[in-house]
């Protein structure tokens, strides 16, 4: 007698319906479900967990955050704008022109900066603590699977991409806990597209000068398309090179809790901080590299055509140029490879040593408000920043993925960019 | 003497509380499985006269050799024979919590059930036959709100008592006609190495082996009929 018989190819599955089967019939006779009493809960759980209207109030909720994050980030912004112009005028009373130049322009202009755009980031990072503590991620997780299952994807993959929202290297890392080999390179594959923290801070520089009353709507937006490129570059290597049935996915969810504030707090402050302490190493280091080179070699324009920085954007200017993108951008955009917020940082040297005009004035001036907005989506699905790359190699173990997830970015960012110039151009924006 | 009692039950059903409040923090002692990275508590507490050792086994659905933390629970619970598991259910989801009560039964291993949380059942507008239910699983039940620190009392008392009895044998899933023949032309096979006999529980091998459990499967390749018990399942 054999077991495949009676059994099929699954004994385990078989054996364990057998089981549940007796399970439910003792449960049955001794359990009696009487009428529930509806938990606050379960009345969230039927708004948010419901087969409708789940990802939409994912979505509103996602839009309320930005809301937030921009209102309460504006004044906080606003001064320590303030008081890094205050520091610049100090440091124009310095004799030495060089030395005042590279505090004034490289340290004040470019990391100072930049450092207002920290504020979003943590507050960002306070909404998602509370998102987070509240149990509500967890039922994000939950509402997704049942569409990326449907599409063919695993549902455990969306976890890693929520971990993606406060940065892309963990992330990735938490690949590992999808059991698959080709579900977990999926994964790894489209956990960049996540718009991470240190992509704020160029959201809201860009959109901040471009579409005041929009901002919140427009850095919004970013996180959509940034999901929704994840999923179609899923499907995409699902239906090629990576094919396969994905594997159910099992979570538990927890009753909601009320987040208290000191948990968000901590939350937001040790997250928030390592972001500072990026800014107090490499960051310092990058201003100093881009301020000299924007002011080499000696007796240029500071931060004209003619310096190095300006060569090397004027060399690569022609790439961009279908995008509408200046010379100063396109230069930008090289230095951004290491990180995203790099950009903002360059930009911020360039236009300090070359003007007075406030930065965003300058940008407007550049560029037109669509070339603005391929800009964003340009910066969303480019390469995060080398840590990424780094963890990619890690964790795959292989260069040939590792080359491939980087090209990949790049060329879907030039193409994401290029959709939104050329539809935008067809509308007569 | 001292009786062995282990902890056991899914994820989220109280029993890191219920293990608290039965050894107070200071007599708890904290380490590894060894040469694991799961973290392993026990500790000895003292109720009427008679000293019980506790070890919390992981929080696992379920027991197969595939997960780590679930091979800890299983190997512990056959290898050491404690006196007593105690399995600790979320009565607010009985259907899915039972399932590892299933697998302890199969074990044939001397267990007390302890309905859990079931200020939250109550909730939900559940009543359960507690004497139908122990009846049926052929196990004592005791239930308990143990954040609430309601039928602690009552559970050392239950520990005790049962710690102190043989494990029931009666309770077992009925898998049908064929597989039962199954099972039961895999016994007689087993039977004959009595090594395999005197450690295990017959029944629960040969379920084990139909479900191509890797460990067993090593276990059944250095047995006697190794080559007949493998041809079924081939």
């Amino acid at each position: 007698m054999k077991a495949k018989e009676i059994l099929g190819e699954d004994a385990e599955l078989v054996l364990a319906d057998a089981r549940y089967d007796s399970i439910n019939k003792v449960v049955k006779t001794s359990l009696i479900k009487g009428e529930r009493k509806w938990s606050a809960s379960d009345l969230l759980d039927k708004v948010f967990l419901n087969k409708y209207v789940g990802i939409p109030a994912f979505f509103a909720l996602l839009w309320a955050v930005f809301q937030f994050t921009f209102k309460v980030s504006t004044p906080f912004m606003a001064m320590i704008d303030m008081f890094f112009k205050w520091l610049t005028g100090y440091a124009a009373l310095i004799p030495n022109d060089i030395v005042a130049s590279v505090i004034g322009d490289g340290i004040f202009g470019g990391l100072g900066f930049i450092l207002q755009f920290t504020v979003p980031i943590f507050f960002l990072f306070f909404a998602l603590a509370i998102l987070e503590d509240s149990g509500y991620l967890t039922r994000v997780a939950f509402v997704f699977d049942r569409l990326l299952f449907k599409l063919g994807l695993h549902g455990r993959s969306f976890i890693p991409m929520l971990i993606g929202f406060g940065c892309n290297v963990p992330a990735i890392m938490a690949a590992r806990s999808i059991e698959g080999k080709k579900d977990r390179l999926i994964t790894i594959l489209i956990a960049p597209f996540m718009s991470c923290a240190a992509r704020l801070p160029v959201y809201v520089l860009i959109a901040g000068a471009f579409f005041a009353t929009n901002a919140a709507t427009a850095v919004w937006s970013m996180y959509l398309i940034g999901i929704f490129v994840a999923i179609v570059f899923a499907l995409l290597l699902r239906k090629t090179i990576l094919r396969g049935d994905p594997a159910p996915f099992i979570v538990e969810l927890p009753t909601y809790k009320m987040p208290t504030l000191k948990g968000a707090v901590l939350h937001m402050w040790e997250r928030g901080v390592s972001f500072l302490k990026k800014a107090g190493t490499y960051l310092l280091v990058g201003a100093i590299i881009i301020w000299s080179l924007s002011v080499l070699p000696w007796g240029v324009t500071p931060g004209s055509g003619e310096s190095l920085i300006g060569m090397i954007g004027q060399t690569i200017q022609p790439v961009f140029a279908p995008l509408g993108f200046s010379w100063q951008i396109s230069g930008s955009l090289i230095f951004a490879f290491m990180a995203k917020e790099v950009l903002v940082e360059s930009l911020g040297v360039i236009y300090s040593v070359s003007s007075d005009v406030g930065i965003q004035a300058a940008l407007v001036n550049s560029i037109t408000p669509l070339s603005a907005y391929a800009l964003m989506v340009f910066m969303l699905l480019y390469v995060p920043c080398l840590a990424t790359i780094g963890v990619i190699k890690k964790e795959t173990n292989s260069w040939k993925w590792t080359a491939f997830s980087a090209v990949s970015q790049c060329v879907i960012a030039y193409l994401g960019a290029l959709i939104v110039v050329g539809v935008g151009t067809l509308l007569g924006l | 003497m001292t009786y062995t009692v282990a902890l056991i039950g899914n994820p989220n059903v109280g029993k890191s509380v219920i293990f608290n409040n039965l050894v107070p923090g200071a007599h708890q002692h904290v380490g590894n499985w060894p040469g694991k990275t799961v973290e392993k508590k026990e500790g000895k507490f003292t109720h009427k006269g008679k000293q019980i050792k506790l070890v919390d086994l992981p929080g696992t659905y379920s027991l197969t050799a595939a997960a780590e933390d679930e091979l800890i629970s299983r190997n512990f619970i056959v290898d050491e024979k404690p006196n007593l598991v105690v399995d600790i259910v979320d009565a607010s989801n009985l259907e899915r919590n039972l399932y590892l009560t299933y697998l302890l039964l199969e074990l044939e291993t001397n267990i007390l059930l302890v309905l859990n949380m079931t200020d939250i059942a109550e909730d939900k507008g559940y009543k359960i036959d507690v004497n139908k239910l122990s009846f049926q699983l052929g196990i004592p039940i005791i239930s308990t709100v143990a954040t609430k620190g309601t039928g602690l009392k009552e559970l050392k008392d239950a520990i005790l008592t049962a710690a102190n009895s043989s494990p029931q044998v009666n309770s077992k899933v009925y898998y049908g006609e064929k597989i039962e023949k199954l099972i039961n032309n895999i016994i007689v096979l087993l039977k004959k190495d009595h090594e395999l006999s005197q450690k295990y529980s017959l029944r629960w091998l040969a379920i084990k082996l139909l479900e191509k459990d890797e460990q067993i499967l090593d276990i059944i390749k250095k047995s006697k009929n190794a080559t007949e018990l493998l041809e079924i399942i081939s």
